[in-house]
């Protein structure tokens, strides 16, 4: 499917991207600036998406890309862009209770890191995936003909239906969410500009009155 | 490729624990976001990461399951940068702290 790296170049590969990621991130943590911010968050992403394709998920990983790197990071941008009014230096990055707020993920991390060595699933051996055409047959269930559910019957196409819905209704959502505020600034306009429309009406009210 | 299962699992906690206090500490609303956005890149990863250990229908699962998690994550960007959208032109400040009025 896509050339098999050696053991060693593996390695040396997972534990590159495992550095950048995790420093990435530690930069995004203390960083000051939002587009600072957003950059090292591409970073952590463009290093996951690598590690995707190490760990056999092409597709995750182009996804990783398209998806994440591309799509909502732009649209992160953007927005920071649009409403970037010079203020974001002036909020404070921590407040006191950020100690509580550092100490519970390190606790988390502790624990998560104590326990894994001791679960059975790490063991096992790594199983031969298919490709890309393996999991559109689960997915999609393309046994049969069609849709079919009892063929396989995991049932993961409607969950991919239910999330292009997810997807509209958000879209739809942000839509009207982000827009109602112009609406309510054009209907001050509006507002400012109602009595000279009205004078404009009169005139033309009166015009033809003065004209018979 | 022999990529250990202990240090991806490993990796995914750090970069969720590194999430976790970034949304926990930051208070400029941008900050909140990126690192919900983190911590839903670390579980992915994880994911994926056991997808590799577990054989079968649980390996699929594994591996279909981002694809879920990264368009619910891309609908959550889209209507949370919406709502910050919202909230900033009518508050003016990128504070998360002063979006308390519900508090009082």
């Amino acid at each position: 499917m896509f050339p098999e790296l050696s053991p060693l170049l593996g390695q040396v590969y997972f534990w590159l991207f495992a550095v950048i990621a995790v420093a990435c991130a530690v930069n995004l943590l203390l960083s000051r600036h939002p587009l600072i911010g957003v950059v090292s968050l591409i970073g952590v992403m463009l290093c996951l998406s690598g590690l995707y394709a190490i760990l056999h998920s092409p597709f995750i990983a182009v996804l990783q890309v398209l998806v994440y790197a591309g799509a909502i990071m732009m649209l992160l941008v953007f927005v920071i862009m649009i409403l970037n009014q010079g203020k974001d230096h002036q909020v404070p990055g921590f407040d006191r209770s950020a100690i509580i707020g550092i100490l519970v993920p390190v606790a988390l991390a502790w624990v998560v890191c104590r326990e894994l060595p001791s679960a059975a699933a790490l063991s096992q051996a790594a199983p031969e995936r298919g490709g890309m055409h393996e999991l559109a047959a689960r997915m999609f269930a393309t046994g049969g003909p069609g849709f079919d559910t009892g063929a396989i019957g995991q049932g993961w196409w409607l969950l991919f239906e239910v999330g292009g819905l997810v997807l509209l209704a958000a879209v739809v959502g942000a839509v009207l969410l982000a827009k109602r505020h112009l609406e309510t600034d054009a209907d001050k306009a509006d507002k400012a500009d109602e009595p000279a429309r009205l004078s404009a009406d009169e005139v033309e009210a009166h015009d033809p009155h003065g004209a018979h | 490729m022999h990529v250990d299962p202990l240090s991806v699992q490993v990796l995914a906690a750090i970069l969720f624990g590194l999430g976790l206090a970034i949304a926990l500490t930051r208070r400029n609303i941008f900050f909140l976001l990126m690192g919900v956005e983190l911590m839903l890149n670390a579980v992915n990863l994880s994911f994926v990461g056991f997808s590799r250990t577990h054989s079968g229908e649980a390996s699929f699962t594994g591996h279909l399951s981002p694809l879920f998690i990264i368009a619910i994550a891309a609908a959550e960007a889209c209507v949370g940068l919406a709502m910050v959208i919202c909230i900033v032109r009518g508050r003016d400040t990128l504070d998360a702290d002063a979006y308390s009025e519900m508090k009082e």
